[in-house]
């Protein structure tokens, strides 16, 4: 029996080319698919996780990074109940569109939203972007921050995890109020 | 397993669980259980309270099939689902669509495209049912964002088209129901009309390299358009903007006003436009212009080939919408069409992509003006002519000057769309007036633009052509003539007169080429053929003659203008009589256009910038000009009344000792005052009824019984004495006057007023008059502007 008793719509957002296709690929279907193309628009994935005995579904809106596209994944934010914003550690430039980034979602998504900052391929070598960089930057945001690995599996689940369970005691909260 | 459990159990369990578990084959391959399922269907339609568990039940089932990958047994759910849906009837409906919709997303959630397409068709079979109830708490959104997101798969053309028919799906759910979801808000709109776009865009280019599957008439772009067709035509006033606004950003995104691949393509642009526009409820078409127009204004600052793209478009579809436009709207289009004119020319740039920018937007003008109706074109005419600015105030700039150009050009645009019927309605004054004062620019080319709006305008016989150049062989042409209307002679008869002085005065013009020249003729035969009649040849002729001693005596002209204008009056000699048919004259004229021939074809057209060095100045082949008194003679014997052919013109100095006729002085006091006074254009009987006469040309009145007691005697004595000598004297400083006064004249009262009394006092130092008359001259505005009721009738 699958029923739920929360839903939670996660939208991923962040430059062309960051992973993010490949987290939501690894935490739904486990798998790491090498030579992924890029996303075309929107896609969509969705995984029931359990949190404290309760059945949560994540609805996982995974957006197309490239710029002719930023019409239809902006429509996609406003309904989001968490944002991930990706970039690649080795890879300068995805930083700093980050505050581009965050414009947007302030234009766009809901002032509500959970954010969540995710750097991602920390499996590669060639590092550009050290860890309290990022760090830093997510705390000036008031961002959660986490950096992960969709080809080694690192610290995927435990992302899309921390998501259900803060946004269960968002709800739960709101529920008792 | 299931049914194994079902089995045995089944006598304890409900039953419409009973029921409903008695559908599922024991093999899935084997299919819905048909004799069952209409044993369900006769349950559920007889106690259709029950609806609502065995819907639940069934979602359930499935759900658990659907985590058990077997999609045999989820297949045949679903298509019992879709039966018990089709056999409800509406009231109980309800109770049964909230499983049957969480089954459908069920469907949807999963990664299996077959289910994901099964899923999509039951929705569409779910949206055509029509419900009387309406459900309040449905909510669509999430097949909005899945279906769209089904738009841009890339695994195959089957999930698009599902895509694209379960969006259908939801507008057509949604749009005929008011209580249930807005589809119209921005967070469905900006998914659903990008999703459409995609798909039309995208297989657009692929249809351009393979055209493989012809098989497939449903295609996803043909599909996504017949979509957009539907929403667009649903959408009403406040929605229009919901559906525009994503198209726009779209477009900016995809870079598809000007693609990379062929900048110079805005096909598809043009293709969807086209399509909104035809969809769209034809009341409302000209918001789809107002808001290109608008996204025209925040793309100031993009390249101008996307400026010149979305013009491009604008021009396309601006002739769909004119149809529908009333009232202000048009205005404002053309108001805005003009300001993204102005904003262009100041941006300056002399690039060619800023000048195809500026071309485009003509072109929309141009293209909107012809599809209204002949009124509004006068006034958008008027409109236009309001916005262009004054010629001939001091400080103006090159880009002034462009833009003058632009203006008129995209006038003349106009002008060609417009199809005139009585010269009286397509020449209101407060639009001829403007129009004539810019027939005086400086520039020769805005000279040349302002006759060839005339020339559209007033041509109403397709004449244009034949008349394009000044000939003395007028039988060749041709010529399509008609009885002119009661109505165009009254016009003539009050215009006229401003007309006619101000192409004599543009002739004046030193900076005039031989084109200029040429239009004149122009506008002079159109009018003479478009108006041909015994009350205004006279009137013509007169001013023929003007034109004539106007070359004989003028002192700024070349010789190479002069002979240009002696060309024009004789091929306007020969033309005047062969539409009125005086035949007298009409002999008389090609005598002389013989004897030039003979002696000096220089007078004759064709008209050239430079003349050979050894050609006769005019003057000394008397025999070879228009003779005033042959004039008179000839029209006499051809049965018309000469007298005022007679009299003094207008143009020159008037013959000697002559009376002169209410008439022509009143034209004269009648031009000026309507330039003054934009109202007064009413005519002007007698010199007496009318003190202006005194006042303007007192010179002219000096023969006059009134003005002999006014004026005093030296000038009478004068004139006796040395008539022959005060005639040539008084034609120049007469021509210097009228240009100077034309020049001069602006609307405002104060600055006229000077610039009266500065003419008048040069003009009397000329003519050596005596100080009294000078005092009496400048009196007269003060007086004019102390009792301007005398100005009406």
């Amino acid at each position: 029996m699958d029923d739920y008793k929360f839903l939670f719509k996660v939208v991923l957002v962040g430059n062309a080319g960051v992973g993010k296709t490949c987290l939501v690929r690894r935490f739904t279907q486990g798998l790491f698919p090498p030579g992924q193309g890029a996303t075309i628009g929107v896609d969509f994935m969705i995984k029931t996780v359990d949190v404290d005995n309760e059945k949560v579904k994540l609805q996982i809106w995974d957006t197309a990074g490239q710029e002719r596209f930023r019409s239809i994944t902006q429509s996609y934010y406003r309904s989001a109940h968490a944002l991930i914003l990706v970039y690649d550690i080795s890879c300068q430039p995805t930083f700093d569109c980050l505050p581009d980034w965050l414009r947007e979602i302030e234009e766009y998504a809901s002032s509500k939203v959970l954010r969540v900052l995710v750097g991602n391929k920390i499996d590669r070598e060639d590092r550009e972007i050290p860890t309290h960089v990022g760090e830093e930057f997510a705390e000036r945001h008031n961002m959660y921050f986490l950096e992960t690995s969709a080809k080694e599996a690192e610290n995927v689940e435990k992302l899309f995890m921390q998501i259900a369970e803060d946004l269960m005691k968002v709800s739960r909260f709101l529920c008792d109020n | 397993m299931c049914h194994g459990c079902c089995g045995c159990c089944s006598a304890f369990r409900p039953r419409y669980k009973r029921f409903v578990d008695n559908i599922f084959p024991v093999y899935p391959q084997d299919g819905l259980v048909k004799s069952n399922m209409e044993k369900l269907t006769f349950y559920a339609l007889s106690s259709p309270e029950k609806l609502d568990r065995i819907g639940e039940y069934m979602y359930q089932r499935a759900a658990r099939d659907i985590y058990r990958r077997r999609y045999g047994f989820v297949i045949i759910a679903m298509e019992a689902m879709d039966q018990l849906l089709l056999a409800c009837h509406a009231p109980t409906l309800n109770l049964f669509v909230e499983s049957f919709l969480k089954m459908v997303q069920k469907l949807l959630e999963s990664t299996e495209p077959e289910l994901q397409i099964l899923a999509t068709q039951s929705f569409v079979k779910f949206a055509n049912i029509e419900e009387d109830t309406p459900s309040y708490h449905r909510r669509y959104d999430f097949f909005v964002s899945k279906f769209s997101a089904m738009c841009h798969s890339s695994e195959g053309d089957q999930i698009r088209i599902a895509g694209i028919k379960g969006l259908q799906a939801v507008i057509r759910k949604t749009v005929s129901d008011e209580l249930v979801e807005n589809i119209w808000e921005p967070v469905h709109m900006d998914k659903i009309v990008p999703s459409l776009l995609f798909n039309m865009q995208n297989a657009r280019f692929l249809n351009d390299t393979t055209e493989s599957i012809p098989e497939d008439q449903t295609d996803p772009p043909m599909l996504a358009e017949t979509c957009m067709r539907e929403l667009v035509g649903r959408a009403s006033f406040g929605h229009i903007r919901a559906v525009l606004k994503p198209v726009l950003k779209h477009f900016d995104l995809h870079k598809l006003w000007a693609p990379d691949s062929n900048p110079n393509s805005n096909e598809f642009a043009i293709h969807t436009f086209r399509i909104i526009m035809f969809s769209i409820q034809a009341q409302y078409s000209y918001t789809v212009v107002e808001t290109l127009m608008a996204h025209l204004d925040e793309n100031v600052k993009s390249s101008p080939i996307i400026r010149t793209s979305i013009a491009g478009v604008l021009s396309k579809i601006i002739a769909i919408a004119a149809g529908e436009n009333v009232g202000p709207t048009v205005l404002e289009i053309i108001n805005s069409l003009l300001s993204h004119l102005r904003d262009s020319v100041k941006h300056g740039t002399s690039m060619t992509e800023e000048k195809q920018y500026q071309e485009a937007l003509i072109n929309a003008l141009g293209e909107f003006a012809n599809h209204l109706p002949d009124y509004q074109k006068i006034e958008i005419m008027m409109f236009i002519m309001n916005k262009i600015p004054f010629p001939l105030v001091d400080n103006h700039t090159p880009a002034d000057n462009l833009l003058q150009s632009i203006l008129l050009k995209s006038l003349l645009t106009v002008g060609t769309k417009y199809q005139t019927i009585h010269l009286n309605a397509t020449f209101p004054v407060s639009f001829l007036e403007p129009l004539l004062r810019m027939s005086l620019a400086p520039d020769p080319d805005m000279r040349l633009l302002v006759q060839k709006i005339l020339h559209t305008l007033i041509d109403r016989h397709h004449n244009l052509e034949k008349l394009s150049k000044p000939t003395v062989n007028v039988t060749e042409l041709d010529l399509v003539l008609e009885k002119s209307s009661r109505p165009d002679l009254i016009f003539i008869n009050k215009h006229g007169p401003i007309i006619y002085d101000a192409l004599y005065t543009s002739l004046q013009m030193d900076t005039n080429t031989p084109d200029n020249v040429e239009v004149v003729y122009t506008t002079l035969a159109l009018l003479c053929v478009e108006l041909a009649s015994t009350e205004t040849v006279i009137d013509l002729l007169q001013l023929v003659l003007g034109i004539q001693s106007l070359a004989l005596n003028s002192t700024s002209l070349s010789n190479s203008q002069k002979f240009n204008l002696h060309a024009l009056v004789i091929s306007l000699l020969v033309l005047i009589p062969s539409v009125v048919s005086i035949q007298p004259l009409l002999d008389y004229a090609n005598q002389i256009v013989d004897a030039r021939k003979q002696e000096a074809p220089h007078l004759l057209p064709d008209l050239l910038v430079h003349y050979p060095a050894n050609c006769e100045v005019a003057n000394k082949v008397p025999h070879l000009l228009v003779d005033q008194m042959a004039v008179c003679e000839n029209v006499k014997s051809g049965g018309l009344d000469p007298s005022r052919l007679a009299q003094t013109s207008p143009y020159g100095a008037g013959g000697p000792g002559v009376v002169v006729g209410g008439q022509r002085n009143s034209w004269i006091e009648n031009a000026r005052g309507s330039i003054i006074e934009m109202n007064t254009n009413q005519e002007v009987d007698s010199a007496s009824s009318s003190p202006g006469v005194q006042r303007k040309l007192p010179e002219e009145e000096l023969t006059f019984e009134s003005m002999k007691k006014v004026l005093t005697e030296p000038a009478e004595t004068r004139k006796e004495a040395e008539a022959r000598r005060r005639k040539q004297l008084s034609d120049t400083f007469r021509t210097a006057t009228f240009s100077e006064l034309v020049r001069r004249t602006q609307p405002k009262h104060d600055v006229l007023q000077n610039k009266l009394n500065e003419i008048f006092k040069s003009l009397s130092a000329n003519e050596r008059r005596n100080p009294p008359e000078i005092e009496k001259k400048m009196e007269k505005p003060a007086y004019e502007q102390n009792f301007p009721e005398l100005f009406f009738y």
